[in-house]
């Protein structure tokens, strides 16, 4: 691995952030769009019920954004360069695989950070959401472990790009909605049916947003609930990076890289 | 020495269950600082020849010496010491040519990259348009852009296929320039892929002539550009066939018959062909019809594809 590809990498996705609207938009406006309607709506709510539940969904909402973000970003950036059809020059270039890997980790990293800090300055400015005032030491976990499921679902998703094209990318939207109603982000495990409460304990992502919500009431959390959050979102990371060295030698063997699509 | 040995090349794809042969058992082997031409008509297996080269596409069998070590177990190595342009695949279009450079430039480790980056895009002018974003590039552009980037990290062996396609001729012509100088100064070896045969003519020094995925021929660039100046003269006679017959052998003119007409290669109209004409009206010897054609590099691949079937199946 050489510091310097990973570094001519970020450059370049920092300029095609910079350059698109559309990345601009996927860090500013979605996000800023999300604290809207979910703060008004819950403001609403909880001028109908007694429950203080301002503080559970905005928080979920907060953090929400790095898995979302984390996992999205690397597969956008990655489908640019398929579109564009730079990919060719790219893997014509000394690029290794876990150089790539590492700058799109970064990459997420960065843009999740950017969209988490633009949602709660506005969750701020519109309903005084503090979210200094929780206890951030629980919150750098949750952080963490979800930023290390996205990254196995982001390479996940990228592998499928490599293994069959630009036609499966509208997985690169959709995935992270799909994983969302089973990882009880707004709502407790029990809230769900019976057959969605099997799945939804196998996801690393419900046992954070569960631990979430105890912090936020103020009860002691569950660290082995969270150890094994943790010990599956590795795994599951470290699974998908094979995945995706496998899925791009697999491309080079289909002719993808170099193919007119 | 060679600085570029390939064995029995073979890359076959899936299509629609069938497989395709699209590199069929190609060995060729490259001097430093030669120019080599690989050249074919459309799907001949250029492209993918060098995709394999270049480490793009995996070859289903074949071994590729480069820099004199093992091309698939030093990759990292030897894509550092190479690159390549095409008319067909651009940089980024979300990022402007000079963004792209840089990021280039980087990747590929450049000392002084924009010093580097300017120079070579001068010398390609793209430097006006180093603010505008590739998707708002023209096409010529954008593939000077790519002969910039594919110069950026001093290649020892430069890909280029097809880098001229779409390039207004006086800028092909520069660019084409361009490339000799650079061959010329630093000993770059440049492995070239084209359909233009003036183009090979003034660039390569040997060329391979790749049909069906094979390399049916390969040779001086000189002799083989010689051997397609040559022109097939038919001439159609209704009376004076046997004299004209017996005129061509004595002055050693190998020629073909089907029905009225007589056709023979010459290399040199002036000097064969005139001379011939004025002997036929000496002695009177009467033709209905002459034509005479160029092969164009189609036709000739193809009787040159021909050939080589024809050869293998007497082999046999
Ligand atoms: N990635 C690919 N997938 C499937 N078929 C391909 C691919 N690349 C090339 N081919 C096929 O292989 C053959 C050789 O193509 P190519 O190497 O591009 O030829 P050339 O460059 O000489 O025009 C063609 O029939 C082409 O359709
Ligand atoms: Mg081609």
């Amino acid at each position: 691995m050489r510091w310097h590809r990973i570094r001519a990498l970020l450059q370049n996705y920092y300029y095609a952030s910079l350059n698109s609207l559309d990345r601009i938009f996927d860090v500013i406006y979605w996000p800023i769009l999300d604290i809207f309607i979910w703060g008004f709506m819950t403001l609403y709510i909880q001028g109908i019920s007694e429950f203080n539940i301002l503080n559970s969904i905005l928080g979920a909402i907060v953090i929400w954004v790095f898995l979302w973000r984390a996992s999205q970003d690397p597969v956008v950036y990655i489908l640019e360069s398929f579109w564009s059809r730079s990919v060719y020059h790219l893997f014509a270039a000394p690029v290794k695989v876990s150089e790539l890997m590492v700058a799109l980790s970064i990459l997420g990293i960065v843009r999740s950070l950017i969209a988490f800090t633009v949602m709660i300055s506005v969750s701020f400015l519109l309903y005084q959401f503090n979210f200094f005032a929780f206890n951030l030491g629980h919150f750098a976990m949750f952080i963490g472990i979800l930023l290390l499921f996205a990254w196995g679902v982001g390479l996940l998703i990228s592998s499928l790009v490599f293994r069959f094209g630009t036609r499966v990318q509208v997985l690169a939207w959709s995935t992270i909605w799909i994983i969302q109603p089973f990882s009880c982000v707004f709502y407790p495990v029990s809230a769900l049916p019976v057959w969605a409460q099997k799945i939804a304990v196998l996801l690393p992502t419900t046992h954070v947003f569960e631990q979430l919500r105890a912090s936020l009431a103020g009860n002691t959390i569950n660290y082995g609930s969270l150890v094994y959050a943790l010990v599956v979102s590795v795994l599951f990371t470290v699974i998908m990076a094979f995945v995706i060295s496998r899925a791009i030698e697999k491309a080079k063997k289909s002719g993808r890289i170099a193919k007119a699509e | 020495m060679a600085i570029l040995t390939v064995k029995k090349l073979r890359k076959t794809f899936p299509i629609k269950g069938k497989k395709l042969t699209a590199v069929d058992g190609v060995s060729f082997s490259v001097q430093k600082g030669e120019i080599f031409g690989l050249l074919g008509v459309n799907g001949a297996g250029k492209s993918t020849t060098i995709n394999m080269l270049t480490g793009l596409t995996r070859p289903d069998s074949g071994s590729v010496t480069m820099f004199g070590k093992n091309y698939f177990k030093n990759e990292e190595e030897c894509k550092q010491r190479c690159n390549v342009a095409t008319a067909y695949y651009h940089l980024s279009h979300n990022l402007t040519a000079l963004q792209n450079l840089k990021v280039f430039a980087n990747l590929y480790n450049v000392h002084n990259p924009m010093e580097k980056i300017r120079e070579l895009s001068e010398k390609f002018m793209v430097t006006h348009r180093f603010n505008t974003k590739v998707s708002y590039l023209s096409s010529g552009e954008r593939t000077r852009l790519v002969i910039v980037k594919a110069l950026l990290n001093n290649p020892e062996i430069l890909f280029l296929d097809e880098c001229t396609v779409g390039l207004d001729p006086d800028v092909a012509e520069l660019v084409r320039d361009h490339l000799l100088q650079y061959n010329k100064e630093t000993g770059c070896t440049i492995i070239f892929t084209s359909h233009y045969m003036q183009e090979v003519e003034k660039l390569c020094d040997r060329i391979a002539f790749m049909d069906s995925g094979k390399i049916v021929r390969v040779g001086n660039a000189h002799d083989l550009v010689k051997e397609l100046q040559m022109q097939r003269v038919t001439l159609r006679f209704s009376q004076n066939k046997k004299e004209a017959k017996s005129l061509l052998r004595k002055e050693g003119i190998p020629f073909s018959e089907k029905g009225k007409m007589i056709s023979f290669q010459i290399k040199n109209k002036n000097k064969v062909l005139y001379p011939l004409l004025e002997k036929f009206v000496k002695k009177k010897i009467v033709f209905d019809d002459i034509h005479v054609d160029k092969p164009t590099l189609e036709e000739y691949f193809i009787a040159q594809s021909r050939n080589a079937v024809k050869k293998e199946v007497t082999h046999k």
